[in-house]
């Protein structure tokens, strides 16, 4: 009796299902004509719609454009996702925002399904891990959506062009220079990474190992280590820690993380090492650390200013969507008060687009910097 | 809770709460398709086949979510599976890239999982007196540092020959394959649990272990039999992931053993064990699914759909304890 | 009967052997690397594990009662971003203000999951994995994406770095683990909450029966866990002078580790302060000695959990020996 109700109502259930689904899916011309009378007051979904009907459109008005962060709760990712999201809205268009739950590719695939869903018309992803975002990115392209990476590039096969901060080479050569002249031109030094699997980390320490191995004047630095501090002030805290005591005369530490450089800064500064620091961080988590003198722990390190990242990657978006480029080598587009960009060809075999050389902060403008990002 | 039983000695008869765990069920069917009418009002492109498109990610924890069913009965806890999931996802492009045709990297990929699912019913099974939840712990950070020294400093796999992960990525017309495998399998584990001798005495073992022992089951088998299939649903949910992401890393499956927890316990079966049923897993399962992907669609933020989840959890085991007592008083 | 000796005291005591594995421990660390043993180096072991240490005497509280409470890394989360913002945006600028509201906030999260657990009558586990979303969620939400760095926390950051609390001697840090050892160690060995507690563990209906209000105390256990969270919110942003989201997460894992390994029972009834205390050491000097002893740093989580798992399986063994030779004297 019992089973019998049970079974019934889940009978009920999955037909109840399957009718709410053909009844839209099914016919999917019908869907979107009464769209406008069905949406409950979704802001997103309804604009996401309009954009499915207009694709006629020439002009970038009423299309919706999504970026996917690496990670929730970054101020580094929001303030890419603020310049985006100012460009986007700048040219009429609608900017959805999407952190995943965790910075992992996992999380990501769900948020990209997600998008293709809701018709986007692009995406652009920092992706968690080059490869594992294909089958979801494939997918998008399949739909029509156009994709590009900012940030952390995925790789060549699930991107049409890749929205980069700096050129690898150019970080592994400034933070390279900037070892060499932290030291003096000759000693230990050793690098605090973020996690095994980050790709630009990755790329960065082998520029910089290249470029060390290559040119004879580094000859006397040693590199003595490479550790990771998986983005956690904790074991970061730990692994430059060991670093100090097993390398009593370490000299430079270089880390390219800015989780990462924040705890080593810190703990330099705590312990009045002689070991000085440089690497990748941002203003407002660094400033307490960036100085002249040996109170300081940074006398100074390098970031691109990650608003105009998220800009650079919204006019690619928009360039993508209105067909004015498809990411192949040698398209130019304008990228507003930013000026003309041209996409070149990447060391993985795809494009990307190339925002600049790093920022040198220093003593003289940490302060101006410190509450913009 | 009261001692290693967690069972308190009361008056209340027996069909009591087993009504209750059946109301449990049925509350469950109605709560399934209020959040279908829920995201299909908040969303325009809540449809059939955009959500049976979305779901195969989502199904793979699914797979999951059967063994520790039976985990959880036994009143046990395995949070390695996350890591499992991981190191066989690993394995298996790595079996893969070595040049392996696809069918024997699968079977293999699955033998990893199923191994490192033995590895735990083994120490649990040597060592009575250890925690579950202590062991597996130990696992998790083992398995997944076996996934990352493998994987070397590069930390990520793609496999090099993508036909075989495509080819089980595919459909029948809106329907993923995957839908149909999760789907038999519930049968079959809802069956077992319900039916067959083994399923009883995952019940027996949940409600007290020594009577189980004393009534002849073989309480070591049954432990470790439970815990080697949750090794090699890991493996399968971990080749599925893999043909859903093209690759593994080692962040691959982190955090599935608390949602399939999550589902299991949403369903009706307590982590104190010997209580529920595979068919209330089943249906919270697919009822966590629809949301996320509802309130996927509508872009909220994605730490507010883990919060919302965590008020269900709670709110799906208090309420029918409070209305449970007040049935209680006013019977008294 | 003669009095026993100390020396037989102490060899059968549980916690003899985790001192003997401490050394061991220690002994082997300073072989591979003299640097280990300085005195600068055992401060920052210390420092860098306040956070575990005062966990674990939370988590010995729940745990003898039979519970658990994995949401602790998201309430510390919780109120260190709380505490972190204040300070940020300049509301705060009193050391000893952020400390007391730190508490507060984290006695109230506990409270709240005390009282589902305690009068809802929810599974710990189930309750607390759903706060555990909660909380973090919530961190997440006020943050706004925002963190508290060093420049922003003023003066705050400084407590972790000064010493006047161990009379210019100790620092701050470790002096705040000290005092809560030591209360610690009096309340559960010497007030009747103390062994209400344990009374509660080790059987419930009996300890109801014999008078003692089980939900009260049960309520009381959580909100201190959730108590010392908050301390240990404060306690992480002052250490890591930043305040983020995903601060310290799956520190609850370690913190349960360290109990178990420390001859905390999980099914209650059984531990004490002495254990907490070596076994989140024994942690501690392994997360510290990874690095130091040049082991590659792919491998250090597997090496890590290898050791967890040696080290408890060790821990059994040493017990059925121990059981068994103290049969054997009984039948002499």
């Amino acid at each position: 009796m019992k089973k019998k109700l049970l079974s019934a109502l889940l009978c009920v259930a999955m037909s109840a299902t399957l009718f709410a689904g053909c009844g839209n899916g099914g016919t999917p011309a019908n869907n979107d004509a009464n769209e406008p009378s069905s949406s409950a007051g979704a802001d997103a979904g309804d604009s996401a719609d309009d954009a499915g009907a207009g694709t006629d459109d020439s002009a970038s008005g009423g299309k919706t454009y999504a970026m996917v962060t690496k990670s929730a709760g970054n101020p580094y990712n929001e303030k890419e996702a603020e310049g985006f999201k100012e460009v986007i809205e700048a040219n009429g268009g609608t900017a959805i925002i999407q952190h995943p739950e965790a910075a992992t590719a996992d999380a990501q695939v769900s948020v990209i399904q997600s998008l293709i869903s809701q018709g986007v018309d692009s995406i652009s992803v920092a992706a968690n891990d080059a490869n594992a975002l294909q089958a979801a990115l494939e997918e998008a392209m399949a739909a029509g959506i156009k994709v590009s990476a900012v940030d952390s590039a995925t790789n060549a096969a699930s991107r049409m062009t890749f929205a980069n901060q700096a050129g690898t080479k150019e970080i592994g050569q400034t933070l390279m220079d900037a070892v060499y002249d932290i030291s003096g031109g000759s000693g230990q030094w050793a690098i605090v990474s973020a996690t095994s699997q980050a790709t630009n980390q990755n790329a960065w320490i082998d520029a910089m190992k290249e470029i060390m191995e290559s040119d004879s004047k580094y000859a006397d630095l040693e590199l003595v280590s490479i550790e990771y501090g998986d983005d956690v002030p904790e074991k970061s805290t730990t692994v430059t820690q060991a670093l100090l005591t097993n390398y009593p005369d370490l000299k430079v530490i270089c880390a390219p993380t800015t989780v990462g450089i924040a705890a080593a800064a810190k703990v330099l500064q705590d312990q009045g090492s002689s070991c000085k620091l440089t690497g990748l961080g941002l203003p407002s988590e660094m400033a307490a650390y960036i100085g002249d003198g040996d109170s300081f722990s940074c006398p100074y390190m390098f970031l691109w200013n990650p608003i105009d990242v998220g800009r650079l990657s919204a006019y690619i978006s928009l360039a993508l969507v209105n067909g004015d480029i498809n990411g192949a080598t040698g398209d130019t587009f304008e990228a507003g008060d930013m000026g003309s960009y041209t996409v070149v060809d990447a060391a993985d075999g795809g494009t990307e687009v190339i925002l600049g050389p790093p920022f040198k902060f220093d003593p003289s403008n940490i302060n101006e910097w410190k509450d913009i990002y | 809770m009261a001692g290693k039983s967690g069972r308190t000695i009361s008056a209340t008869p027996e069909n009591v709460w087993k009504k209750q765990i059946f109301s449990w069920e049925g509350i469950l069917v109605v709560i399934f398709l209020a959040v279908i009418v829920l995201c299909k009002l908040l969303s325009p492109n809540y449809t059939f086949v955009n959500v049976l498109r979305e779901m195969p990610k989502y199904l793979t924890e699914i797979f999951l979510l059967f063994p520790m069913a039976y985990i959880l009965m036994l009143g046990e806890i395995d949070i390695s599976v996350g890591s499992i999931v991981c190191l066989s996802a690993t394995a298996g492009c790595l079996i893969s890239n070595a040049g392996v045709p696809f069918g024997a990297a699968a079977v293999l990929t699955l033998l990893v999982g199923a191994a490192c699912g033995a590895v735990n019913g083994l120490i649990l099974v040597k060592f009575p007196e250890l925690p579950s939840m202590i062991i597996t712990l130990g696992t998790q950070i083992v398995f997944r540092g076996i996934a990352e020294i493998v994987l070397g400093s590069g930390g990520s796999v793609s496999p090099t020959n993508m036909d075989g992960y495509r080819m089980i990525a595919g459909k029948i017309g809106p329907f993923p394959y995957i839908f149909f495998l999760v789907i038999i399998s519930a049968v079959i584990f809802a069956v077992v649990s319900a039916k067959m001798k083994y399923g009883r005495s995952l019940y027996a073992i949940g409600s007290n272990r020594r009577t189980a022992f004393y009534s002849g089951i073989r309480v070591n088998k049954v432990i470790f039999i439970a815990y080697t299939l949750m090794g090699l649903f890991a493996g399968i949910a971990g080749l599925f992931l893999t043909s859903a992401t093209y690759a593994a890393n080692t962040t691959t499956g982190k955090g599935f053993e608390m949602d399939a927890i999550a589902m299991a316990v949403f369903g009706g079966i307590a982590t104190t064990g010997g209580k529920g049923r595979m068919v209330g897993g089943v249906i919270s399962a697919f009822i966590i699914i629809c949301l996320r992907i509802g309130l996927g669609q509508i872009n909220m933020n994605s730490q507010l759909i883990l919060v919302i989840i965590g008020i269900l959890l709670i709110c799906a085991v208090l309420l029918p304890n409070i209305t449970g007592s007040l049935r209680l008083k006013k019977r008294d | 009967m003669e009095k026993k000796s100390i020396w037989k005291r102490i060899a059968d005591s549980r916690e003899a052997s985790l001192v003997i594995v401490l050394i061991l421990l220690c002994a082997a660390v300073s072989i591979r690397n003299p640097a280990f043993m300085t005195l600068s180096n055992l401060e920052e072991i210390l420092k860098n594990n306040a956070v575990t240490m005062i966990l674990a005497l939370g988590m010995l509280c729940v745990l003898l009662i039979g519970g658990i409470d994995i949401s602790i890394a998201s309430t510390l989360a919780f109120t260190g971003m709380s505490v972190g913002l204040l300070f940020k945006y300049g509301y705060m600028g009193s050391t000893l203000l952020g400390f007391l509201l730190a508490l507060v906030i984290g006695a109230v999260c506990g409270f709240i999951i005390g009282l589902v657990i305690g009068k809802g009558k929810v599974t710990p586990i189930i309750a607390t994995m759903g706060f555990m979303y909660i909380y973090r969620g919530l961190a997440y939400v006020i943050g706004n994406s925002q963190w508290a760095g060093a420049d922003a926390l003023g003066d705050f950051k400084n407590f972790a770095l000064g010493k006047y609390l161990g009379f210019g001697v100790i620092n701050n840090v470790i002096m705040v683990t000290v005092i809560c050892y030591i209360i610690f160690f009096f309340v559960m060995k010497w007030t009747k909450f103390g062994r209400n507690i344990y009374a509660v563990g080790s059987n419930e209906e009996a300890a109801a029966i014999s008078g003692i209000n089980v939900s009260r105390v049960k309520i009381a256990v959580y909100t201190i866990m959730g108590l010392l969270s908050g301390l240990c919110g404060a306690l992480a942003t002052t250490v890591y002078a930043s305040a983020q989201p995903d601060m310290q997460t799956g520190k609850e894992m370690d913190v349960i580790a360290a109990c178990v390994i420390g001859g905390v029972s999980m099914s209650g009834g059984k531990g004490s302060v002495g254990g907490a205390l070596l076994g989140s050491l024994i942690l501690a000097v392994i997360a510290k000695a990874l690095p130091l002893v040049g082991i590659n740093s792919l491998a250090q989580n597997t090496v890590k959990g290898v050791l967890i798992v040696v080290v408890i399986i060790l821990n059994v063994i040493t017990k059925r020996v121990m059981d068994k030779s103290a049969l054997e004297r009984r039948e002499m």
